[in-house]
């Protein structure tokens, strides 16, 4: 191999890097509304049975699905309701012929609606995306009487926009809001980073990913607590941002309910922590923190 | 689709912590599951499981350990018995019913049954019922199909008869489903409202998903996560009014350390006042009269739609 052909790897490489990273736009100087330090966004993904049913899963499994319709997404909202939290429940669209009752609780408690796609799955065929897509904001916009502008998917940010979407929730390239553009640079998104470690199916739920047996570590919700809430004291301290997802099958056990009570609890305890819905901290960053001229 | 089938096996929503009575005014039930299958895999109970030091320990040291600190708290348990369990230590099991346990099936050998034919799954547990009412004088009046440890999903796995063979075969409640945190009602026919008590079940809650868990030798021994989880549960479910369970293993918890932790869990669980702990059977024909399907059901008609390119 000769030093060009070297070269030439560290120039595709780094355009690929470049590329990459081009597309994102960070927010440095993130503020927020007068006399906030922190935003917590509390956000749930219901998709209770779906995708164990997507993935053809056995009934007992669809059955642990189910208790987050049944039972979690009830004691979630009584939980964030009682602390004035304004949580985003990110709903497949279908949830809503599975769960109407609970949606309109929801709904009720001035909590945010917002896609977690119409079955659990995007497709690749572009013309049924958007046909799922579509059968999703009609569907919760049916429930919430307005369409949702957020998502946690991967649908194609061209096709979101088209759609009215002004953020997604998903990745975590930086630890605050930021924006991510498509390859062209456009269609522009506020992406309000979620993480793995504040999810609660990395620590609770058996089987996650399709991970088998030998790869568990269930544990309880005392640690996962303690994680939680190291988590929330480093962004305290540098004013930034918190997106803790929680999936009602799980975080709705009592056990997760009680340790979720006491967390915010201690949130409550520290000045200048606000719980709005996604929707207010994207409207925040993109009213005080605009992305590129021309792009959302 | 007819109701909500292939999604959902209950109703919409469970009754709230308000709705929830005891018998005698008790403030929350207590319910235990004792586990006797040594089962590795899904063929259920083979001859290579029976031949292991840790199937000889549990029945032996291990299940006469953990039958003394229940007698020390007073605490009842339900004994998940695979046949084939019944039938090799007969008198093991017949002198648990003396100490006020019941004995419930748990397959024939802890098979896993998804796959199996209707007729098939019906003689299986048909035989299970006769062996069991053999060695304990009475039919059983549970049936359990609980998870092993090296199972894809710490669930359990029942077929799409199952539940309706188990109606079939008379028997009261399936000792394990995820649906809910108190007892709750199996759909099996959505138009005729046929239904199956069944009593909730979590792998949190399951010793084996935590004590050398996936196997032996592994060094992944988390008693402290496990012992979190009871207090957790417990303490939430009491202060909600609702009902607590654990799943335990003698060749599991039977063990020294292990032991010592529940020993000590029962004493601190024993000193909350108005507690119920009876056993599955109790449980069940409790609920059957105070909550019977045919008021506390509640299934709303279907308004699912089917669409070309969704799932139906």
């Amino acid at each position: 191999m000769t030093t060009i052909d070297l070269d030439q790897q560290l120039v595709e490489l780094r355009s690929a890097a470049d590329a990459y990273a081009a597309r994102h736009q960070f927010i440095p100087d993130l503020t927020w509304p007068e006399g906030v330090r922190i935003a917590v966004n509390f956000t749930c993904d219901f998709d209770a049975m779906l995708l164990r049913r997507l993935l053809n899963e056995p009934p007992m499994q669809l059955a642990k699905g189910e208790f987050g319709g049944r039972v979690g997404i009830w004691r979630l909202i009584e939980l964030f309701d009682a602390h004035g939290v304004k949580a985003t429940i990110f709903t497949p669209g279908r949830i809503c012929e599975l769960y109407p009752e609970a949606l309109r609780a929801v709904v009720e408690s001035g909590h945010e609606i917002a896609d977690h796609m119409w079955e659990h799955r995007v497709p690749k065929e572009p013309g049924l995306e958007e046909d799922h897509l579509a059968k999703t904001v009609t569907a919760l916009e049916r429930i919430a009487g307005r369409r949702p502008v957020g998502t946690r998917s991967s649908h194609s940010a061209a096709l979101l926009r088209q759609y009215g979407f002004i953020y997604r929730s998903e990745r975590s390239a930086d630890q605050r809001p930021y924006y991510e553009y498509d390859e062209g640079g456009g269609n522009g998104l506020l992406n309000l980073p979620m993480h793995y470690v504040i999810d609660d199916a990395m620590y609770f739920n058996f089987n996650w990913l399709g991970t088998d047996a030998s790869a568990q570590r269930i544990t309880d919700p005392e640690r996962v607590g303690d994680i939680w809430w190291a988590a929330f004291r480093q962004q305290y301290s540098v004013g930034g941002y918190l997106n803790v997802c929680m999936h009602p099958f799980q975080s709705g056990r009592a056990l997760r309910i009680a340790m979720l009570d006491r967390l915010i609890g201690k949130m409550k305890t520290l000045p200048g922590v606000w719980f709005p819905t996604c929707e207010q901290v994207a409207r925040h960053c993109i009213d005080h923190h605009p992305p590129r001229a021309g792009t959302l | 689709m007819p109701w909500k089938q292939g999604y959902t096996i209950s109703d919409e929503r469970s009754l709230t912590d308000s709705e929830l009575r005891w018998p005698d005014g008790a403030g929350c039930c207590v319910a235990m599951t004792v586990d006797l299958s040594v089962a590795s895999g899904p063929e259920g109970i083979t001859a290579a499981d029976l031949t292991t030091p840790e199937a000889l320990f549990g029945a032996n040291q291990g299940l006469a350990a953990l039958r003394e600190v229940l007698r020390r708290h007073a605490m009842r348990a339900t004994f998940a018995v695979p046949a084939v369990i019944a039938h090799t230590h007969r008198d093991l099991v017949r002198s648990l019913t003396d100490e006020g346990h019941e004995i419930a099936a748990h397959g024939f050998r802890h098979e896993d049954v998804s796959g199996l034919e209707r007729d098939e799954e019906r003689q299986r547990i048909a035989r299970t019922t006769e062996i069991l009412a053999d060695v304990t004088g009475g039919k059983p009046a549970g049936w359990f199909s609980l998870p092993r440890q090296g199972d894809r999903y710490a669930v359990g796995a029942v077929s799409p008869n199952t539940v309706d063979l188990l109606l079939e075969a008379g028997y009261l409640y399936l000792g394990n489903g995820l649906a809910d945190d108190i007892p709750h009602y199996w759909v099996s026919d959505f138009a005729s409202r046929r239904t199956l008590l069944t009593l909730p079940y979590y792998y949190h809650f399951d010793d084996q998903f935590f004590l050398m868990f996936p196997r032996k030798g592994t060094g992944l021994e988390h008693p402290d996560a496990l012992l979190r989880n009871w207090r957790g549960e417990f303490a939430a479910q009491y202060r909600r009014g609702r009902y607590f369970h654990m799943t335990l293993h003698p060749q599991h918890i039977g063990w020294s350390n292990r032991l010592q932790m529940l020993d000590e869990f029962l004493a601190e669980l024993r000193g909350y006042p108005s507690l119920w702990n009876p056993t599955a059977a109790e449980c069940a024909r409790y609920w059957l009269e105070a909550y019977p399907a045919s008021a506390h059901l509640r299934l709303a008609p279907t308004i699912w739609q089917d669409y070309p390119g969704s799932l139906s």
